[in-house]
Order: C-alpha cells, then sequence, then structure tokens
C-alpha cells in the first residue's frame, strides 16, 4: 500500500516537472489560471478625476468579465499603480510593474507627458500597451517600433477638423473662436481648426483664448470672447473649466453658438452648467451613457454595480471599458495557450468590430490606430441626440 | 471705462475672497508664528462637511455653520494633537507639519467625497445679474463683496473691542508675558485656530458656487490669499484685507488688459516689488532687529 | 544645535559640563580639539564606512538585478537627482537660514537648459551639465538679490512666486521649451562602454551625487560654511564681524540652484522629454520637506530625507488615491516622534552610547 502511495507520488512529481519543462516558455504575466495586467494614472492629485473614472471603470470591467468565468478560464488580476500625474513616478511605476510584477500588459496610462516619458522604456521591453490615452502626436512617425501598441482613441486634430467642417458646412458659421485647455489636447484641437478652417472656405478664425487647467475661473476669457464678437464658439475644455465658461459667457449675454470636443459629453456637464448646456453640438468616437444606446447604458449599469462610486463619474467610467476592450476581445481571439504574439495577430484580426463601448474598430499590422470615426450629436434638454452617421477620417499610425 | 469697471467689480469679488484667506493665514502667523499650509485643505474640508449637511436637507444657515465649524475643530485638534505635542520644532518644523496635514485633509476629502467636480446649492444666482449701466454683476459677486465685508468687520470688532481680543493680541505681542498675567495662552492659541480655520471655511463656501466644489478648488485661492498676506504685512489684520482687495483688482485688470496667461507671475512680480520697497509689507510694523 | 557645535567643539576654555566630555571621550566622535573639527572623516572605521558605501554604489547595478530588484536602478537615478537638490537646498536653508520655496523652478531650469544646451548647439554631455548649472547658478543669484531685504514668510512668497513664473514662462514661451507639448531630449552618449542606458546614467547621477555632497561637507567646514553660519544666526552680527552680506546671501542661492540644475539635468536624462508638470509648486515643497524630515543644517540630514521622500510615494503608490493620507501622516508622524529631523535623532542615540554611562 505504501510502496503504492510512493509510486503515484513519484509519477505525479514527475508528471508535474515534465508539464513544465516540456510545455511552450511561460509568457510573462500569463498562468493557466490568470492574466496580470496593471496601469499607472493619477489617483491623487489635482487630476485623479481622470484616473479614479478611468481606472475605476477598468477594474470594474475586469472584474465583470471575471464574474462570468474569465477568458479561457484565466481570470484578471488587475494592478493600479498612483503617479500623482508626475512622469518621473509614471516611469517607476511601470519599470516596477513589468520587472517586478511581470505584467502581461499595460493598460492606458494618463497625460501626454507620462506617455512620452514611458514611451522608450514599453518599446525596449516589448510590452503590451493598450490605449495610452493622450494625443497621436506620441506615436507619429514610429510605425515602425509599436509592435505592441494598440490605441482606440480619438485624435485631436482631426476630431478639430470635423467639428469646424460641420459646423461652417451645416451651422453656418462665419466667424469661429476657440476656447481650448493650454496643453498638447487643447493645442492639437486649436490646431485641427485652424485646417479645418484652411480646408473649408468661408470662415475665419477670430479669437483664440487659453487658460491653464490650474486657473480656478475663467472671467477674462468669457469678456475676450464676447469682445472677438465669433458667432461660433468650439471649446476644447475639461467639463468644469467648460461650464465655467459657458456661464460666465451666458453672464456678460454673449451668446455664440456653442460646439464641443467629446470630453464635455460627460453627463455632468447638464448639471453643472445647467440650462447653459442646450443645443451645443458636439463630436464623439464613443456612445456615451444616456444617449439611448442600450448596450453603453448597461455597460455603465454592471459598472456602477461592481463599484458604486462609478455613478459619480459615468463618463470617464465608460471610456475605461472603450479603452479595454479590444484588447478583451484580442485575448479571448488569441484561444486558450496565450502568448504576446498570439494576441497581436489576433487583434490584427479585428475589422470593424464592434463592442460593448467602442465601435468599429480595426487594426492592421499596418496600423495601431484602432478607430478613425466620428458622429455628431446635439444636447437638448439634458438628452444627447445624434445628428450624423460616421464620418471616417485617414490613419496616421 | 465700462471695460475698466467690470474688471474692477471681478476684483473685488475675488478681492474679498483672496482677503478671507489673508486673514486667516495672518492671524495664525502673528500669534504663533506658524505658516500655515493646510490652511487652503482645511477650508476645502469645511466647505464639503457643509455640502453634505446641505443633502440631508438641513437648512442653509445651519449647513454653513456646520461646515465652519467642523473647519474649526480640524484646527483645534491640529493645534491639539500635533503642534502643541510637537512644541520643539522648529518654525520650519512647524511648516512641514502643516503640509502633512494638507496632504491628509486632501486625501481624505478625495476618499470621503471623491474626486469629480459638484455643484453647491448656494440661496444666490450666479447666472442671474444686476445691470449697473453697462456693468455686469451676478447675485453672487454681490453676495460675496458684502458677505467678505460683514465678516471682515466681525472680525475687526472682535480683535479691537472685546477682551478675548485683547488677550489675542496680548499673546501675539508676547506669550510668556501674556501667560504671566493670567491670560490662557493656550486656549487662546486654540481660539485663533478655530477663527482661522473657520474664516478659511466661509472662503471656500463663498467660493464653492462660483467655481464648483471640488477638492482642489482651494489650491490657487490659497496661494493668492498667503501672497496677499505677505504683501499686506504678516503682522497685520488690516493689511491682509488690502492685500487681498489689490491683488484682486492688479489680477482682474491685468487679465483683461494684458495678458491672462501671466496673471499669476504678474501678481507675485508686483509682491515682490512691493517688498522690495517694503520689506515689512504694505502695512506690517517695521520692527526693528538688535543683535 | 547639534553636538558638534560651538560649545563642545571649541571646549578649549571648557565650561565644566564640556570638560567633564572631555575626560571622558575616548571615541573619536567627541571633539577634543579644534583640528578634529576640522576632519571630513575620522579614523580607520569612518574611512572603512565611506570605502563601503562606495563600494555598494559602484556594486549597485550589478547586485540588484540578481535579487530581482534590477527595477529599482531608476529609482535610485531620481534618489540621487533628489540628493543633489536637498544637499543644495540644505546649504541655502540649514546653513544659511534663508528660506526657498521655488526650488522646483532652478530643477525646471536645469532640466531645459541641459536639453537644449545638448540639443541646439551640440555639446557633449558634461559641456551641457556644467553649462546649465552656471545658468542656474545666474538665476539663483538674482533671486539672492531680494534676499537681501527679505526674511521668514516674505522670502518664502519672493521665491514661490519665482517657481510660478518660470512654470508659467515654461508653458507660454513654447518656442523655448515646447509649451505644454514638452520638450524631447535627445539621449546623451556618457561614453561608459558596455552598459545599458540606464546604467550609465546611474554612474553618472550616483557620481554627480557623491561629489556633490562631497563638495557640500567640505563647504560647510571652509569659511564659507562658518560665514553662511553666521548669517543664519544673526545677519546683522555677521556682517560686524566682516561677512559681505551681498556676497555671501547671493553665493548661498546660487550654489543652492547650481546643485537644482545639476539635478535637473539628471531628470532631463530619465525622463528624455521634458514638461513643466514635473515642476510644480507641489514639487517645491517636497524639496523643502526632505531637508526638514532629514534634519536641517546637516549634509547627512538632507541625504537621509532626500531618500526616505523619494522611496515612500513609490511604496506607497499602490494604496491610490489613500496615498496621500498615509504620505502625510507619514510626514507629521515623523515630526512628531523627532522635530530635529532624523540625523538628528540619529546622533543623539549615538552620543548617548559614546556617553554612557553618563
Amino acid at each position: 500500500m505504501r510502496t503504492l502511495t510512493r509510486f503515484m507520488l513519484a509519477v505525479a512529481v514527475v508528471a508535474a516537472l515534465s508539464a513544465t519543462a516540456v510545455g511552450q516558455p511561460a509568457e510573462r504575466g500569463v498562468t493557466p489560471t490568470e492574466i496580470v495586467l496593471a496601469t499607472s494614472m493619477p489617483m491623487s492629485g489635482p487630476a485623479a478625476l481622470w484616473g479614479t473614472g478611468v481606472g475605476g471603470g477598468i477594474d470594474a470591467w475586469l472584474r465583470h468579465v471575471n464574474d462570468q468565468g474569465g477568458i479561457h478560464g484565466r481570470r484578471f488580476r488587475f494592478l493600479i499603480r498612483d503617479d500623482a500625474y508626475l512622469p518621473p513616478r509614471a516611469v517607476a511605476n511601470v519599470r516596477e510593474l513589468v520587472e517586478r510584477d511581470g505584467i502581461f500588459g499595460l493598460v492606458s496610462s494618463i497625460g501626454t507627458a507620462n506617455c512620452f516619458a514611458i514611451r522608450d522604456y514599453m518599446v525596449e521591453t516589448k510590452t503590451l500597451w493598450i490605449t495610452p490615452a493622450c494625443g497621436a502626436d506620441v506615436w507619429a512617425g514610429m510605425r515602425e517600433r509599436n509592435k505592441y501598441l494598440f490605441v482606440t482613441y480619438p485624435g485631436y486634430v482631426d476630431e478639430g477638423i470635423y467639428l469646424t467642417k460641420y459646423g461652417v458646412e451645416s451651422l453656418k458659421a462665419k466667424n469661429i473662436a476657440v476656447f481650448y485647455q493650454n496643453d498638447l489636447y487643447g493645442q492639437q484641437g486649436l490646431l485641427g481648426v485652424k485646417r479645418g478652417i484652411a480646408q473649408v472656405k468661408g470662415a475665419k478664425l477670430v479669437a483664440q483664448v487659453s487658460y491653464e487647467v490650474t486657473d480656478a475661473e475663467v472671467a477674462a476669457q468669457a469678456l475676450k470672447l464676447k469682445e472677438s464678437k465669433a458667432d461660433t464658439l468650439i471649446l476644447y475644455a475639461t467639463p468644469r473649466q467648460g461650464a465655467l465658461i459657458v456661464r460666465e459667457i451666458a453672464k456678460v449675454g454673449y451668446q455664440p453658438t456653442l460646439m464641443s470636443t467629446f470630453t464635455l459629453l460627460d453627463p455632468v456637464m447638464f448639471a453643472l452648467a445647467g440650462e447653459a448646456w442646450n443645443n451645443v453640438y458636439l463630436a464623439t468616437y464613443i456612445p456615451v451613457p444616456g444617449m439611448g444606446d442600450a448596450k453603453v447604458d448597461a455597460t455603465l449599469a454592471t459598472l456602477i454595480r461592481i463599484n458604486p462610486a462609478l455613478a459619480r463619474n459615468p463618463f470617464n467610467a465608460s471610456a475605461g471599458v472603450s479603452f479595454v476592450e479590444s484588447f478583451l476581445e484580442g485575448i479571448r481571439r488569441a484561444g486558450p495557450s496565450l502568448t504576446k504574439d498570439r494576441v497581436v495577430a489576433a487583434m490584427e484580426s479585428l475589422k470593424n468590430w464592434d463592442g460593448e463601448v467602442i465601435r468599429g474598430v480595426t487594426y492592421t499590422p499596418e496600423s495601431r490606430q484602432g478607430i478613425n470615426r466620428l458622429f455628431m450629436v446635439k444636447s437638448e434638454r439634458g438628452q444627447y441626440t445624434k445628428l450624423t452617421d460616421w464620418y471616417t477620417y485617414p490613419r496616421k499610425f | 471705462m465700462t471695460q475698466l469697471a467690470q474688471y474692477l467689480v471681478g476684483g473685488l469679488a475675488t478681492g474679498s475672497l483672496y482677503a478671507l484667506v489673508a486673514l486667516g493665514v495672518v492671524l495664525l502667523y502673528r500669534s504663533s508664528r506658524v505658516l500655515n499650509f493646510a490652511h487652503g485643505d482645511i477650508a476645502t474640508l469645511g466647505t464639503f462637511v457643509a455640502f453634505t449637511l446641505l443633502g440631508r436637507k438641513l437648512p442653509f444657515s445651519l449647513a454653513i455653520t456646520g461646515g465652519l465649524a467642523a473647519a474649526a475643530l480640524v484646527g483645534v485638534l491640529f493645534f491639539f494633537f500635533v503642534l502643541r505635542p510637537a512644541k520643539e520644532a522648529s518654525l520650519l518644523g512647524k511648516i512641514v507639519l502643516t503640509l502633512g496635514l494638507a496632504l491628509v485633509l486632501s486625501g481624505a476629502v478625495q476618499v470621503v467625497w471623491g474626486t469629480d467636480t459638484l455643484v453647491f446649492p448656494f440661496p444666490l444666482s450666479d447666472t442671474r445679474v444686476h445691470r449697473i449701466g453697462q456693468v455686469v454683476v451676478s447675485e453672487t459677486s454681490l453676495g460675496t463683496i458684502v458677505t467678505g465685508i460683514v465678516l471682515m468687520t466681525l472680525l475687526y470688532v472682535l480683535v479691537q473691542g472685546t477682551k478675548i481680543g485683547l488677550a489675542m493680541r496680548a499673546v501675539a505681542q508676547n506669550a510668556d508675558a501674556a501667560q504671566a498675567l493670567g491670560i490662557p495662552a493656550r486656549k487662546i492659541y486654540a481660539l485663533t485656530w478655530a477663527l482661522a480655520a473657520a474664516l478659511g471655511g466661509a472662503a471656500g463656501v463663498l467660493l464653492a458656487p462660483v467655481v464648483y466644489l471640488d477638492p482642489f478648488m482651494m489650491l490657487d485661492p490659497f496661494l493668492k490669499g498667503f501672497a496677499a498676506a505677505v504683501m499686506g504685512g504678516m503682522d497685520s489684520l488690516p493689511g491682509a484685507v488690502l492685500g487681498g482687495f489689490l491683488l484682486g483688482i492688479a489680477e482682474s485688470v491685468f487679465a483683461g488688459y494684458i495678458s491672462f496667461k501671466f496673471k499669476t507671475t504678474m501678481a507675485f512680480a508686483v509682491i515682490i516689488l512691493v517688498l522690495l520697497v517694503r520689506p515689512e509689507g504694505l502695512l506690517g510694523r517695521v520692527y526693528h532687529r538688535r543683535v | 544645535m547639534l553636538p558638534r557645535s560651538a560649545d563642545v567643539a571649541l571646549g578649549s576654555r571648557a565650561s565644566p559640563r564640556t570638560a567633564r566630555i572631555h575626560l571622558l571621550s575616548v571615541s573619536s566622535d567627541l571633539l577634543e580639539r579644534y583640528q578634529d573639527d576640522l576632519y571630513l572623516v575620522k579614523g580607520a572605521t569612518g574611512w572603512l564606512t565611506v570605502a563601503a558605501l562606495l563600494v555598494g554604489l559602484v556594486a549597485l547595478p550589478f547586485f540588484l538585478p540578481k535579487v530581482g530588484l534590477g527595477y529599482l536602478l531608476f529609482i535610485a537615478i531620481l534618489m540621487a537627482a533628489n540628493v543633489i537638490v536637498a544637499v543644495g537646498l540644505n546649504m541655502l536653508v540649514g546653513f544659511t537660514g534663508l528660506i526657498s520655496l521655488g526650488h522646483a523652478g532652478f530643477v525646471a531650469i536645469g532640466a531645459y537648459a541641459s536639453g537644449l544646451l545638448a540639443a541646439k548647439f551640440g555639446l557633449p554631455w558634461y559641456a551641457a551639465w556644467i553649462g546649465a548649472a552656471v545658468i542656474t547658478a545666474g538665476f539663483g543669484f538674482l533671486v539672492g538679490l531680494p534676499a537681501l531685504r527679505l526674511t521668514g514668510p516674505y522670502l518664502a512668497i519672493a521665491t514661490l512666486g519665482f517657481g510660478i513664473a518660470v512654470y508659467q514662462v515654461l508653458v507660454n514661451w513654447t518656442a523655448l521649451s515646447g509649451g505644454r507639448t514638452g520638450l524631447p531630449v535627445q539621449q546623451l552618449s556618457f561614453g561608459i562602454a558596455g552598459l545599458t542606458a540606464t546604467q550609465q546614467l546611474y554612474y553618472v547621477a550616483a557620481g554627480a551625487a557623491v561629489v556633490l555632497s562631497w563638495v557640500g561637507y567640505n563647504l560647510a567646514r571652509s569659511h564659507v560654511g562658518r560665514a553662511l553660519a553666521a548669517i543664519r544666526d544673526s545677519d546683522i552680527a555677521a556682517e560686524v564681524t566682516g561677512v559681505n552680506l551681498l556676497w555671501y546671501k547671493t553665493l548661498a542661492f546660487a550654489i543652492s540652484a547650481a546643485y537644482a540644475g545639476i539635478a535637473g539635468a539628471i531628470i532631463a536624462q530619465a525622463l528624455r522629454h521634458l514638461e513643466p508638470q514635473s515642476f510644480t509648486f507641489l514639487e517645491s515643497i517636497t524639496y523643502f520637506a526632505m531637508i526638514v524630515i532629514g534634519g536641517l543644517g546637516t549634509v547627512s540630514g538632507a541625504i537621509i530625507g532626500a531618500v526616505i521622500l523619494t522611496l515612500l510615494p513609490h511604496y506607497l503608490s499602490g494604496l491610490r488615491q489613500w496615498l496621500p493620507i498615509f504620505y502625510g501622516a507619514a510626514i507629521i508622524l515623523m515630526m512628531m516622534v523627532e522635530p530635529r529631523g532624523i540625523y538628528g535623532r540619529w546622533v543623539r542615540i549615538k552620543m548617548y552610547f559614546k556617553a554612557w554611562p553618563l
């Protein structure tokens, strides 16, 4: 009896050893039961709103996937590190995540400066990097180097061109003013508006007024905008500053046609700006919560069920899902024996793929820009209504 | 001319906020020589507490009182449980203690209330406006200016016209001598902390309806209020008020006519120039150092 | 303030207390003659410690990957930069008694200057870095001028304003700094063969930190250090005894700024992309907290403070939004337990055992 037990034990040991020895080399961050993903985001400090919303959304969505049994029997472990929006801390976090925690991939990261600071390291270590939320400028000219990068995030310049074209052609804009945040995001939007004006004749840019993201109030900017007498005002701002400027111009009796970038689609705008947020024309790349899209609303409900705090931040939480969805589909398509290169191949097979929030994702071996489409919506009495069909712009990377 | 008047109105409203913040900074500095870097975060905490109380359907005046009381309580607790036990700390060490408090409070506000932008319900509307000629004055601006001036007057009466005020002045001038004369210096310090924190809280409550409520809303007003206090003279309460209004108006006019991009730089440039002419601030007491 | 101060060191005309210490001082740590105070490193133990530290620093890049901590090398680089800033800032605050709440501005100038000098003029790394140090020293001199008249909170506001001005200029002078788009910094070649870029940068950064700390220790016990300390204790008295206030106050600012400039150059190489958001007021107060927590007025204290405040936020980073609460509480706790800084506590413990059983 004892011999038999020993024999069985020996067999088990040999089997276990040979399984690890003969089986293919283990992929970093992947075990038969687990996939390790991570992110470094501003969870504290003045930019914490984005980190807690987007990071919290991704975290909740991965937990939801785990609750459904994971993908091919593997569940996700998701590590969130705080970088307080500071590039040195972001680099330190990412190095630790890759070298110590051995992550399979980095999901997003926020802020152009942070993206630039970790970019070279990500390329060197050939780590999968999904949808860093920063301007497409970061990737321009490095097509041959970004094999492991996938982005489902719109280009700010293209959005600016589209907004301007729509304003001039459909809303009869003649004199355009831009209110923008003084960083890469706002500047690229402004550049897009300028290019759009150059492409369609008959309109001119009469004012470009900027603010700092730390500015407490924007009264001086509102007076400048009023003096410009522009008939159309395009906003590139965060919800707080966007609501402030809309209220300030209403206060001084200035009423241009309002147009805006997708960041102001956040439903919080109706609460912040009140009646002033009526008849605003916005471009977007995803259907936002509260727009009547059943899948998006159901997704948000799931997120809030898992993490009730996300109810305060519905737009960013949904955006978080849109960042990571195509990657999860890639993992699904890569099959049970998961490797980095299988995921890359699987993601390159995505053609016009629709997720719960993101729509029309296409990757090819040449292009990592997953989405290149936008459409227009309009705000009316606390609701957004869809105005146009998809508009497609050329891929850049 | 209308334009200038419009800028002046804006400057007065922000100026009265700066003055309230500056008063809190000066009150603490002249009594205990502490530069309180947590002033802004104490104010933010008080405002958030008021916000929660308002959400519980409390009447406005009660909710605001609750918020200010919370701010005052944090100030007093910090004094008794951190600053007193760390008597040995140098002046710079005390600054670092307040920096620690600022981090703790700001973190706590983020954890409890989240980081999203909130609407602070206020009886005065920011979009309803009065017109004086061509000049537009919103109800909140008017309310801010009036409330600011009322609070400043009350503080003046308290400090200059009451027994407690006399004790506060005595402790500020020479704590040991005051204590020898039977003034309970510790209680007076605690009271000063409470008063300063509540003043900050008042600034927060006045600011929140204008710029919305979020955990970092006091960052900029605190720095400006601190700067205004220095410009006015760190040991002078009237100086803090003067500094606050001057800074608010200068900023608004500069932003309107020249550049809003360099608004803050200009504010500090003006302050440095003032200090080069009067190193003790506009109304600060010139004191002669002896070796 | 510390045992190595005048009442013990100048114990020849001894008070009863110092005389007693004098009698019992078998160890090298209690000073018997003025010369003792001038030695930087004393005795075999002292030299052994220094040698062990240096060997440890040299071996670090090879040792860390062996124990699976290779990622810490980058943090070691940041730490070296912070040590340099703290040692320089301590010279200003701890030795001279002036205050600066705008040191991130100097770090920013050093970072951008080194990047631009290398890119626009094709300078080799050492020339770009020295250039950056000289430029920041120039700014330090200018900021030092108001310090002749201002003290305490007034100087704090003036320097704070400087930090904010640097930030706003970097944000808005796009032609120079790239504004919020940022400034790419080319990778400099340090010419150390056989090492990765990170390892090379580590050696250069650690080397700079060691050399500049050594300079710091030396300055502290030179006539310059004595003059600065005299200004701290009473600037009028110092002037009466012949210390040129104009020269020494601006010198303190210039040296301190030059240190920050070198640190900025290291940070520029570590990130290779500069953006003003890394150099805000919040960074300035972090630098300030480093020297106070470590212990004002000593080079060792500045080093300890910089090391702790570099590691702390990194190790707390998994706490996410709870980080500021723990970080702030840790700072309060450290200051309450030891108001004179961690180095001060270390010296007290050491003295207790040296003087035991007294």
